[in-house]
């Protein structure tokens, strides 16, 4: 049992991070390791989409649905939705009134649980269930029953956000669920969007854009496009993970695309961590 | 199948792109007058009454003068949780999640203590209350942890989670519209080399952020990232530590003297 340890004034117990100082980067280096404990390497996190799927509508919706419950059962799946329009517009309308940054990222969670909650309902025959994102110790128990958990994206940063040299909440959806997948020892992220994966930039307004069927996260990060479809914090982030090797990005307008990504065929974008 | 938008200045906008950054956005102080204050775990908690009764005893003689937001450091108990934790390689978020459970241990026994004179314990959850509690004459005491927790990124260089307690209260400080934040330690501040190893350590009473990153120390009084977060802050510009085992030190920070360290954006 450890032993309490006192003598200069302050009662310590005993370890091997006992009175050092967090911030010495020796100290840190002790805490690292070769291997990393994966908690939940099954399991497949899917990204779908808020303006990009949700926004758009039954004729959107309905199909993926249909796609998501004839998976079921066949892989261990975790659905996370994003906000979309609604975000847009609070972030649109909080920037206008003043509210400081961290408010914003306090407000833009709100926006996808209605995404959550319409999921659920289309999917709950099937199996599904809105999970709050804080409760994935749970998951254990609604995987072997073969359930579809569904949570919101945007990390729990709140007021918290750190301040960023823009106006906009650095830590947003998309990173979100891949902290959430990298935690958990995930091995592959599929965001479902509404573009066949990543292009040079952003095909909606430019006619040339190329699409980039597959680069790896060194090539990104030392030429990332200027207009992204996932969010910046999420390849910054994935620098230093050392779960998920794959992030693939497919469109959910194409029947049968995440069907293929589930499966393992490299359709879309697949952006691999490689040797980093 | 067209996207259903609400028109909005961001509307079509990638969220995600530099670019789509040039709004006219002059954000709100929600409530610059409040003294945001760690109190620190290593240095003030675990060294019991000794430090915390006197320390506690200067901030409840200012309680009517100022409004007092108190924020708890973990301390040798979150260290225990990261050194098993690391033990067991487990992931960078779980310490961040698991360590924050000493802060808010620490906060809850403040309180207590603190309860004749207003001490409340607050959650991340009831921030937005503070004007209520201030209002009644509370002393607000909360976690110093930001609640990333299990989303926290992973480190770079080992396991320990950046954004610890003085991330948090920097943070907090941040995003409240404080100028100041004020950190109590067991130490005058800043030292060009560690003082509870070397006697004739110099004392630093000012620097500038960028000078503190450029010395690239291998030690820092301060979580690394927040220097960082100085840098593109919008209003705490300006971190101050003081000593807490030297009676009159928080009151003289209270009252706006730059004792102690000061940490500063230029």
């Amino acid at each position: 049992m450890a032993k309490l340890i006192t003598g200069d004034g302050r009662t310590h117990i005993e370890s091997t991070l006992m009175r050092e100082s967090l911030v010495d980067r020796r100290v840190v280096a002790q805490t690292n390791s070769e291997r990393e404990h994966t908690i939940l390497p099954d399991v497949t996190l899917v990204g779908i989409g808020g303006q990009s799927i949700f926004d758009r509508g039954r004729e959107a919706v309905l199909p993926l649905v249909a796609e998501i419950a004839a998976v079921r059962g066949k892989y261990k799946l975790v659905i996370g939705v994003g906000g979309g329009t609604r975000v847009r517009h609070t972030i649109s309308i909080a920037y206008d009134l003043g509210i400081p940054q961290g408010g914003v990222a306090q407000l833009v969670g709100a926006m996808e649980e209605a995404n959550a909650v319409f999921l659920n309902a289309l999917l709950a025959k099937h199996g599904s269930m809105v999970m709050p994102r804080e409760h994935f110790w749970e998951l254990p128990l609604y995987l072997e029953s073969h359930m579809i958990p569904i949570t919101i994206s945007i990390p729990p940063y709140h007021f918290w956000e750190p301040p960023s040299g823009s106006p906009l909440p650095a830590h947003g959806s998309d990173f979100g669920l891949f902290q959430y997948a990298e935690v958990l020892g995930m091995k592959r992220v599929i965001f479902v969007k509404d573009e066949i994966g990543l292009y040079d930039k952003d095909p909606k307004r430019h006619k040339d854009a190329k699409h980039i069927p597959r680069t790896t996260l060194g090539a990104l990060l030392a030429d990332m496009p200027e207009e992204l479809i996932l969010d910046r914090m999420l390849f910054e982030a994935w620098r230093t993970a050392r779960h998920v090797q794959r992030v693939q990005i497919v469109s959910g307008l194409e029947r049968g695309m995440l069907t293929r990504a589930l499966a393992g065929e490299d359709v879309g974008t697949v952006i691999e961590k490689g040797a980093h | 199948m067209e996207r259903k938008t609400i028109e909005s200045t961001l509307a079509d906008t990638l969220l995600t792109s530099p670019s789509s950054a040039h709004f006219d956005y002059t954000p709100t102080a929600m409530m610059p007058d409040v003294k945001v204050i760690k109190i620190g775990g290593q240095s003030i908690l675990d060294r019991g009454k000794a430090a915390v009764f006197p320390v506690l005893d200067e901030l409840v003689l200012a309680k009517d003068q100022y409004k007092l937001l108190l924020c708890c450091g973990g301390g040798t108990r979150a260290r225990h949780i990261y050194s098993v934790a690391a033990d067991l390689e487990l992931p960078t978020g779980v310490l961040a999640a698991l360590g924050g459970y000493v802060p808010r241990q620490n906060a809850r026994m403040v309180q207590m203590l603190l309860a004749k004179h207003g001490g409340i314990y607050i959650m991340n959850d009831d921030f937005e209350k503070l004007p209520l509690y201030f209002r009644l004459g509370c002393i607000p005491i909360m976690t110093g942890m930001p609640p990333f927790g299990y989303w926290e990124k992973a480190g770079e260089n080992g396991r320990i989670p950046a954004n610890r307690t003085d991330a948090g209260v920097f943070l907090t400080a941040e995003v409240l519209g404080a100028k100041r934040a004020i950190f109590i330690k067991d130490e005058d501040g800043l030292y060009e080399t560690d003082p509870k190893k070397n006697p004739k350590a110099k004392h630093i009473p000012r620097i500038s952020v960028d000078e503190l990153i450029e010395r690239n120390l291998d030690d820092l009084i301060v979580e690394r990232v927040v220097l960082e977060y100085l840098k593109n802050a919008r209003f705490c510009t300006e971190l101050q530590i003081v000593n807490g085992m030297k009676p009159g030190q928080i009151t003289a920070a209270l009252a706006g003297e730059d004792v102690g360290t000061l940490i500063v954006r230029e």
